[in-house]
């Protein structure tokens, strides 16, 4: 084994069992992450362009909580199977990555500063999305530069030389081309959460949410469009090793491909007819196969070095139950909750 | 050693923990505390039909909402994130070990998020009811997260019995998993009390404001007496190492024990003053204060959590430097470098020597240390020697147990100590003393063995005396070199001369005014108890006198002879000379014999300091310093402020000791116990280098105090065991005192495989007997097997010093003193141990080897008189030195 790759410690269930919950949760946080972070950038840029928002941008600090929350499980579920991967990779750029944090709570205040000031001090707002912006991008940047540092171990060696922590992994061909897939796929995806934003908002004014759904599909649609470049670019910026699996090097990851350039073209044509529910039912599908084939370029990236299958483990079955249990009292309670706060006795 | 460290030399990683932890964990109790105090000042609002007071819980609200969520749920990643930065091989085996429990957690924290949302978008958007519902629900969701992450935290100083099953429920619901529950609940709501003070201070409305911060201090006090409760229960449920460490040895724990008593005492002080209807803006003051206080105090909570579980980062499982225990003893052999992953230098040589020990300090220490700040390590090291940090770090995790015990080999250690001496203290690196060792000489007095009549023996007791010799800041030996002699009338059948006779002793005329050379009759009040005239010794011997007849043998009492002479040499071996005058007064008898005394205690090799007499020996005032700061820190003394203070300590008014004639408090240990208990653990594994860095019996040294026949094929260990060996033999004399199991704990002895084999012995009174190698008087040539190590003479009258033959003359009398039996070599002057067997049989061996029985007896003797095995013993060795 490569001398600077620790030694992974033992798991308590089947790796499968982590791998479909990373999965899982991963989508729930990437939908959430898309939605901050393009709508943030919509935001900003509506105002800088001076175009009339909708209300959505008033739903961003709930967005960003949910966004962290939902990113609490993904990074949990990431550690267990290549934890000892990732945090090399975290120390090894440890000062830029620590600044994450107050980088997400200044993005957090900034997005209050901005909902709760918008109309009282439109200046102090501006700076405060604009303010927001920057440190949701700062700190996407800085996952990506984790994510894929984690996948070239043979870089950590950088931390030989530098150790401390002041490194990035900016040696990557594929950094920028995976955040600008990341960035613009946000954009893309926002834009469909602001149509879907309007649809319930303006009940009581249908034209206004015609107006909003189809300029927002139609952001989506050439957003999407950009993807078609940007996508490949960062497709093709990965080792000849990887990008091969999605031309037939692996028939799974290859059909995933295809059929994603497909369901893609195809919601791009949805979206500039205007068709919210087909567009979105497309854009899941599209994003559920992206994070199946992220992990198929993981697997490619790392395939001489580690598989989480060769992970030892326990089998201690009864935690996961209970969580199980747990998450699906959880999902209760949050349906309960939701009901409640929706329910007509409220009106007593 | 699995995972590369961040290298922060200035701040260190734990201060950056200290920080991020402190501020979470204070809005995160807030938050769990906090949601009961909305419900339940919600449910007062309306009981007591007051709107005002349901406006503030609404602005609370939003004040609980961004203070909870925003910093709360960001920091609480980033403990994630830091911790893993810091310790990565604890936050991947908690990770690995309750991905379950934090996936769990994670249910409880969404749930938690959705209701405050709810909760606070919704407030009076709602019906009451369902409001309220929904305000018991964040509440109970904040604490099931709190129920859980509690677990985990309660786990890593208390794991309980997961340590023999890894089971997942055992290690969550562990022994310190309900005191602890119990007190983080009240210290939520005392937090929600503190905290609800803040948006109280916004109302303008004084009897509003009056209201809440009445209503605020029941929340501050209520809790006070559960939260006095379970801290009792914790300590109870903790190992009791663990509780000592906090109560007694770590000495970092003083300041946050001092910081919880403090800021209790203000923070419950202060918080009455929310009582009083005070001005807003003295108020505004008094809640600031409050809610500083409480980080404040807080943090000393979690800091002595950490000490707790000191060393490890979870109990007996990691240590704080990411190694297991279990891994140790393969890294000691193998060889730390080898072993971390993450090393530029994989192996320790001449060249990289000090680079390699700074980077076993960067991938070893830096979890916990900085260089020179935060924890850093340049102070702890400044008053020690190179070779002191190396004992230092031998004895890491054995008496201070809050250090997890170095990992490496001992030219890793010493690599590690080059470092931190010569770089991090830019010290030059020692060089070993050079002594010049003065040729002296001596005059072998004469003696004609037709015409003389008497023959005189005389020899010190002990064979070296040492003395402290520094009286200002501490004593534990004063001089005090006796010497005994026996006086014996030739015949065929000798008579040993009892008394009647005036045997009178004089010194070497350089070493008559001992005043001149030590402070001892300046302190003796002080130390000893005694006003001495100078150059007179505790029992009123002074230079010269006359013996007393003790039982037959002729005594010179405590003599205060010191090793330095008027001329400014050291001579550890000055002479006196006895002379024997028969009733009339006519000289019968002269001999001449070394009264060996030496100042060469080598504690300056460790504590620093130097040589206070001419950089050639002598206990320096620094030295002696930092051997009392370092006893203060141990033993929770003041013997550094006492002796500032002008009063120094015998050290032996505590510890008892026998050769310096003390009771000391029965509660403790004895002196030789003590110091070799203590440092014992401290120079581990070095065997006979141990007793030369402390003792004068370095052969390099200015004194080399093994000059006898022994000398020449065996070494301290040979007869007192290694220092471990010795150290655990008079610790068991002591078993029933707690601090001997303490010292004795961490050591493994050497010459006997378990300590139930240990024979205990008691100081000066049973040391190791001659007849463990000598079985029925046989010598070398004879062959025999064995060591005097654990096989102690029984008793004060069985010892080699105080033992006698069958025809009463002392075995020392023939064999010479203890560690320079004839015939002895001498550094200073070969013969010079030698001078009563030269003096009369012109042989330097046992008096009467050889066949020289006529030394005593006028007729050859054909029978072992004295003891078996006695004649014709016929042994090379003792002509080698004429």
């Amino acid at each position: 084994m490569d001398p600077v790759i620790p030694s992974p410690d033992i798991i308590p269930v089947h790796w499968l069992w982590f791998q479909i919950l990373l999965l899982v949760t991963f989508i729930l946080h990437l939908i959430m992450m898309n939605l901050i972070l393009g709508g943030t950038l919509l935001a900003l840029w509506d105002k800088v362009v001076n175009r009339k928002e909708s209300n959505y941008a008033g739903t961003l600090p709930v967005i960003l909580a949910l966004t962290i929350n939902l990113g609490v499980p993904p990074l949990l579920f990431v550690q267990v199977l290549y934890g000892h991967l990732f945090y090399s990779a975290s120390v090894t750029q440890a000062v830029p990555w620590i600044l994450v944090i107050p980088a997400l709570i200044l993005g957090y205040y900034g997005s209050y500063i901005y909902v709760s000031k918008r109309n009282k001090s439109p200046q102090l707002a501006m700076t405060g999305l604009a303010v927001s912006a920057l440190l949701i991008l700062y700190t996407g940047f800085m996952l990506v530069n984790n994510s894929t540092l984690t996948l070239v171990p043979e870089r950590f060696a950088m931390h030989l030389n530098n150790p401390g922590g002041w490194n990035l992994n900016i040696g990557e061909p594929s950094l920028w081309p995976r955040y600008l897939h990341f960035i613009t796929s946000a954009i893309a995806i926002a834009a469909l959460g602001i149509a879907i934003h309007a649809k319930f908002a303006f009940k009581d004014d249908p034209s206004k949410a015609d107006m909003i759904i189809k300029s927002s599909l139609r952001r989506f649609a050439w957003f999407t469009l950009a993807q078609f470049i940007f996508g490949t670019l960062f497709w093709l910026s990965t080792p000849k090793e990887v990008w091969m699996i999605f031309m037939g090097g692996n028939m799974t990851a290859t059909i995933l491909m295809v059929t994603s350039w497909l369901l893609s073209a195809s919601m791009v044509y949805t979206a500039f007819r205007g068709r919210l529910n087909i567009t979105l039912f497309h854009a899941l599908l599209v994003l559920i196969m992206m994070v199946i084939m992220r992990e198929y370029m993981r697997f490619a990236y790392l395939r001489d070095i580690f598989s989480p299958s060769h992970l030892e483990n326990k089998d201690e079955l009864w935690p996961l139950l209970v969580f199980l249990i747990l998450f699906i009292a959880g999902l209760g309670a949050i349906y309960y909750m939701i009901r409640l706060a929706t329910s007509k006795n409220n009106e007593s | 050693m699995n995972y590369p460290v961040w290298y922060l030399p200035g701040t260190g990683g734990s201060l950056l923990i200290a920080i991020i932890a402190i501020i979470h964990v204070v809005i995160a109790h807030f938050a769990v505390g906090g949601g009961l105090f909305l419900v339940l000042t919600e449910h007062k609002a309306y009981r007591t039909k007051d709107s005002a007071l349901l406006n503030y819980v609404k602005s609370h609200t939003w004040f609980f909402l961004l203070l909870t969520m925003v910093m709360g749920g960001v920091t609480g990643v980033g403990i994630w994130f830091i911790i893993a930065l810091v310790h990565p091989a604890a936050t991947s085996f908690l990770i690995h070990q309750f991905v379950f429990a934090w996936a769990i957690e994670w249910v409880f924290f969404i749930a938690e998020i959705v209701a405050l949302l709810i909760y606070h978008y919704r407030f009076g958007k709602m019906s009451r009811r369902n409001h309220l519902i929904m305000g018991w629900l964040y509440f109970i969701f904040a604490w099931l997260s709190l129920f859980v992450i509690n677990g985990i935290l309660a786990f890593m100083l208390t794991p309980g019995r997961w340590l023999e099953t890894g089971n997942f429920w055992h290690g969550l619901f562990n022994p310190g998993f309900l005191p602890t529950l119990i007190f983080r609940t009240a210290i939520a709501a005392i937090i929600a009390g503190v905290f609800g003070l803040i948006t109280a201070l916004f109302k303008k409305d004084k009897a509003l404001r009056q209201t809440i911060m009445k209503w605020c201090a029941g929340w501050m006090y209520i809790p006070l007496a559960i939260l006095a409760l379970s801290a009792l229960y914790y300590t109870v449920v903790i190992d009791a190492e663990a509780l000592a460490n906090i109560l007694h040895f770590n000495p970092e724990s003083i300041i946050f024990r001092k910081i919880i008593v403090y800021t209790s005492i203000i923070l419950f002080g202060l918080g009455l003053f929310t009582l009083i209807r005070f001005p807003r803006k003295l108020q505004g003051v008094t809640v600031t204060l409050l809610v500083t206080i409480t980080f404040v105090w807080m943090g000393g909570f979690e800091y002595l959590r950490e000490i707790a579980r000191k060393p490890y980062v979870i109990y007996e499982t990691l240590y704080s430097n990411g190694i297991r225990p279990g891994e140790i003893e393969d890294i000691n052999a193998s060889g730390f470098l080898a072993a971390a992953r993450w090393s530029r230098i994989k192996e320790v040589t001449d060249e990289n020597f000090s680079e390699a020990g700074g980077e076993i300090f960067r991938l070893q220490c830096l979890s916990c240390h900085t260089e020179n700040n935060y924890n850093g390590v340049k102070n702890k090291v400044e008053l020690m020697t190179e070779r002191g940090i190396e004992a230092q770090l031998t004895g890491m995790g054995k008496i201070n147990t809050y250090m997890p015990p170095f990992a490496g080999t001992s030219t890793e250690k010493k690599a590690l100590a080059a470092w931190l001496y010569r770089e991090l203290l830019g010290k030059e690196a020692e060089v070993p003393q050079q002594v010049v060792i003065p040729e002296l000489s001596h005059k072998v007095p004469p003696f004609d063995p037709l015409d003389d009549d008497y023959v005189l023996l005389l020899w010190n007791d002990i064979g070296m005396k040492c003395i402290s010799d520094n009286d200002k800041i501490l004593a534990f030996l004063p001089p005090a070199n006796t010497l005994n002699a026996q006086l014996i009338q030739r015949a065929s059948k000798p008579v040993i001369i009892p008394d009647g006779y005036t045997l009178s002793w004089e010194t070497e005329e350089q070493h008559r005014n001992p005043q001149d050379h030590t402070r001892f009759w300046e302190y003796d009040s002080l130390v000893y108890g005694k006003d001495l005239p100078v150059a007179t010794g505790l029992t009123g011997s002074q230079m010269s006198g006359e013996m007393v007849s003790v039982n037959g043998l002729w005594v010179a009492d405590r003599i205060p002879i010191m090793p330095y002479r008027d001329d400014g040499v050291y001579n550890p071996y000055p002479l006196i000379t006895v002379t024997a005058r028969n009733p009339e007064g006519n000289v019968v008898a002269r001999t001449s014999a070394v009264a060996p005394v030496s100042t060469g205690m080598g504690c300056r090799n460790c504590h620093g300091g130097g040589w206070s007499w001419n950089n050639v020996s002598g206990l320096a005032d620094k030295t002696a310093l930092n051997i009392l700061r370092v006893h203060d820190k141990y033993s929770g003394t003041t013997l550094l402020e006492d002796a500032e203070k002008g009063v120094p300590r015998l050290c032996q008014e505590c510890h008892a000791d026998p050769i310096v004639g003390r009771q000391g408090n029965p509660e403790i240990l004895n002196f030789s116990s003590s110091i070799h208990g203590f440092h014992a653990n401290y120079l581990t594994g070095m065997y006979q280098e141990s007793c030369n860095l402390c003792h004068p019996s370095e052969p390099a040294g200015a004194t080399n105090c093994m000059r006898g026949r022994h000398a020449d094929f065996l070494d301290c260990t040979s007869c007192h065991g290694t220092i471990e060996d010795h150290a655990l033999a008079l610790l068991k004399g002591e078993a029933q005192l707690k601090k001997a199991g303490r010292l004795a704990a961490s050591l493994k002895p050497v010459s006997v495989t378990t300590w139930e084999e240990i024979n205990p012995r008691t100081p000066w009174l049973m040391e190791p007997d001659c007849r463990g190698c000598h079985t029925n008087f046989n010598i070398a040539v004879d062959g025999f097997e064995g060591s005097a190590y654990n096989r102690w003479a029984p008793g004060a009258t069985a010892l080699y010093r105080n033992r006698t033959d069958n025809q009463g003359m002392m075995c020392a009398a023939c064999h010479g003193s203890p560690h320079a039996i004839y015939g002895a070599y001498n550094i200073y002057d070969p013969m010079r141990d030698n001078i009563q067997p030269l003096q009369y049989q012109g042989l330097a061996g046992t008096i009467g080897t050889h066949e020289s029985c006529r030394v005593c007896h006028t007729i050859d003797m054909v029978t072992s008189g004295h003891h078996r095995n006695q004649v014709n013993r016929l042994y090379e060795a003792v002509l080698q030195y004429e």
